[in-house]
């Protein structure tokens, strides 16, 4: 399987490292329009580095690509790569708009490639178990949830993050992480309540949202740009004869305290780990990769991608209103 | 020295074991009886601790009395503290403080023309991190507030907490007022706008077992709870009182009853936190004898009870409605 990437930013780099380290695929092209970033990426996964799209697609033969670009260019890339017949991985979100990411669904439909969006809390371990536990009936019928996400501020190139217009702001770009994760635990949403702090100086911005599923269940989700403490992520589900529990700060397999201080060079996007043979990425592409391969369904589909904005965009209205939104219609 | 006269007024709500047993340990203050319809729910306290019986509370209020304090179900508060004021007795009541908004405000203004103090009994400012989380706000240690996110989750209680004429409302209305107490308290507004969830998900009763408030502060800070009787038989404690407050220079969590040890036994069968902190009911109790004998206003007011449980109220008028509830 030949692969290229483009977007050679965290992300970007993050799919090189692994897919470089996949057997059976050869990472042939990575683009950045920064030169030295491709490089970089080059680098690492042994590709040839390219700083435009169109020079790689003339080139490469190619059969995947993956999207590692900024949310305000998911759709243009899609449309781009879907008429030139190539399977695409893209980023979470999938688009700005529910609009735009149907329209980017139903264009790789037409064209007869496969389209996966990179949900990939889906593929953490410690929430994949917890999908399992809560259907395996030991926790009886799961009703109430709690879901929290917090890092530091993104600092994405030309700070796209910071930019509503780019990044679709935390709910979109972060707490689309818990909402897909709720959405594939209870189903669908009956309506939305949502409650948005943003500031600057120091920049942060903060949510905490209700979802009410139409089985009754109920979940609340918070998501933290700026947090000041380390990269957290927690969640509770609560069932009428159980409970599972998750702190991401009280499950560290490993340790290592260093007797000089931490180097003070921070990421410029928080990525959690623990101790594993692969990370969740590398477990998350390879799953699609194999879905192209035998044409079998992915864990998370196009279709749930542009459930999960329709549901983020929903809570943006409710903080801008005030008022909860009621959700209409069938999922997909 | 002159001991301040207290009394018991109904042990409907088991929260008066604890207030007697920090009542018991001063010096200062003399039990004067516990007035308790059901002779054998009280029999381990009164008459096995020498202290006097009350069939009728009234007999009790008739006594040489500073103060009483009022554990009953929560539909008769209203009617005892009212009767308790007019016979010029300080009432500390249990929460929350009423079922309705008049009712409420007929409780403070009686009080008031009686020249009686009214302490809501919300414990929950008396947890020693609760205290200090308070005046780190105070000091501006995180800046302005500007969210909160609070849980007070439990085990689902029974008895009268399920019979809607005796509670007035289930979970949302029993977890609701202590954290938003607390909320009230840190942010120095008052809730304006209220929208909430109250359903009935984990258990086979007909009230509320569940829950989720959001509420808006006239200064502007957002706030979400959870009140949810959602804790399972084998967890290992009751429940939980959290409460996260992010500040714009900080954030502080609050997790009250972490302060525990984990027990693993096979004689029960299950995994148990064991609380090792201070106990927060003593400190309320130590507040309110000493409001009293020093003629100072109580640290929790009856409108610091009337500010919490009118948001519970309106959580339910949200529930029902499926809008956001404006409080005037």
């Amino acid at each position: 399987m030949n692969i290229a990437i483009i977007g050679c930013g965290t992300m970007g780099m993050a799919y090189a490292g692994n897919l470089a380290a996949m057997p059976g695929v050869k990472v042939t092209g990575v683009v950045d329009i920064n030169a030295g970033r491709a490089e970089k990426a080059a680098a690492v996964s042994g590709a040839k580095a390219y700083t435009d799209v169109d020079t790689l697609l003339q080139q490469e033969e190619l059969e995947t690509v993956a999207i590692c670009l900024p949310t305000y260019l998911h759709k243009p890339f899609v449309l781009k790569l879907a008429e030139k017949g190539l399977h695409i991985i893209c980023e979470k979100p999938a688009a700005l708009t529910l609009e735009d990411a149907l329209e980017m669904k139903a264009a790789c439909e037409k064209h007869g490639v496969r389209l996966f969006i990179g949900h990939v809390v889906r593929f953490f371990p410690n929430y994949a178990n917890a999908y399992r536990q809560a259907h395996s009936g030991v926790i009886g019928t799961a009703k109430m949830a709690h879901f929290k996400r917090y890092g530091s501020y993104p600092k994405g190139m030309d700070g796209w993050y910071s930019n509503h217009d780019q990044s679709g702001g935390v709910i979109l770009d972060l707490m689309i992480h818990d909402i897909d994760f709720a959405c594939w635990l209870f189903g669908e949403v009956e309506s939305v309540f949502a409650s948005v702090i943003k500031r600057e100086e120091p920049e942060m911005e903060y949510a905490q949202v209700t979802l009410r599923f139409k089985s009754s269940a109920i979940a609340n989700l918070t998501g933290y740009w700026g947090y000041p403490g380390p990269f957290t992520t927690q969640f509770e589900i609560a069932g009428d004869q159980g409970i599972i529990r998750f702190d991401s700060n009280q499950v560290q397999s490993l340790d290592i305290k260093l007797a000089a201080g931490p180097s003070g060079e921070q990421a410029a996007v928080q990525i959690p780990s623990s101790p594993s043979l692969h990370d969740p990425y590398y477990d998350e592409v390879q799953h699609f990769i194999k879905c192209i391969q035998d044409g079998s369904e992915p864990r998370v589909s196009a279709a749930d991608a542009c459930y999960a904005v329709e549901i983020a965009l929903a809570a943006e209205r409710s903080a801008r209103t005030g008022q909860p939104v009621i959700m209409g219609g069938n999922a997909s | 020295m002159n001991k301040i006269k207290v009394g018991f007024i109904s042990f409907a709500h088991m929260h008066a074991v604890s207030y007697l047993n920090s009542m018991q340990k001063r010096e200062d203050v003399e039990v004067v009886g516990i007035a308790d319809e059901n002779a054998e729910r009280v029999r381990p306290y009164s008459v096995e601790r020498g202290i006097p019986y009350y069939a009728n509370y009234d007999e009790l209020l008739a006594q040489d009395l500073d103060a009483v304090v009022i554990c009953s179900e929560n539909a008769r508060h209203a009617e005892i503290t009212k009767r308790a004021a007019a016979a010029g007795k300080h009432v500390l009541c249990e929460k929350p403080l009423g079922l309705s908004e008049s009712e409420m405000l007929d409780m403070i203004q009686t009080c008031k023309d009686n020249g009686v103090q009214l302490m809501t009994a919300f414990p929950c400012r008396f947890i020693t991190s609760v205290r200090q989380a308070k005046e780190a706000i105070d000091a501006g240690q995180i800046g302005e507030i500007l969210a909160m996110k609070g849980t007070n989750r439990g085990t689902m209680p029974g008895g009268w907490f399920i019979e809607r004429e005796h509670s007035g409302g289930g979970a949302v209305l029993d977890h609701t007022v202590h954290v938003m107490d607390l909320m009230h308290w840190f942010t120095g507004s008052v809730a304006e706008e209220v929208y909430a969830h109250a359903e009935t998900l984990f258990h086979e009763t007909d009230i509320d077992d569940a829950g989720m408030v959001h509420v808006k502060f006239a200064n502007g800070v957002v706030a979400v709870l959870d009140p949810s009787w959602s804790r399972n038989r084998t967890f290992p404690t009751w429940g939980d009182v959290t409460l996260e407050i992010i500040g714009t220079k900080g954030v502080i969590n609050i997790d009250s009853f972490a302060q525990k040890n984990d027990v693993y036994s096979d004689i029960t069968g299950k995994a148990a936190w064991s609380f090792w902190g201070d106990d927060m009911d003593e400190g309320l109790i130590n507040s309110f004898v000493d409001s009293i004998r020093d003629g100072k206003p109580v640290a929790i007011s009856g409108e610091d009870g009337y500010y919490s449980a009118r948001v519970a109220l309106a959580a339910y008028e949200s529930a029902s409605s499926k809008q956001t509830v404006r409080l005037k």
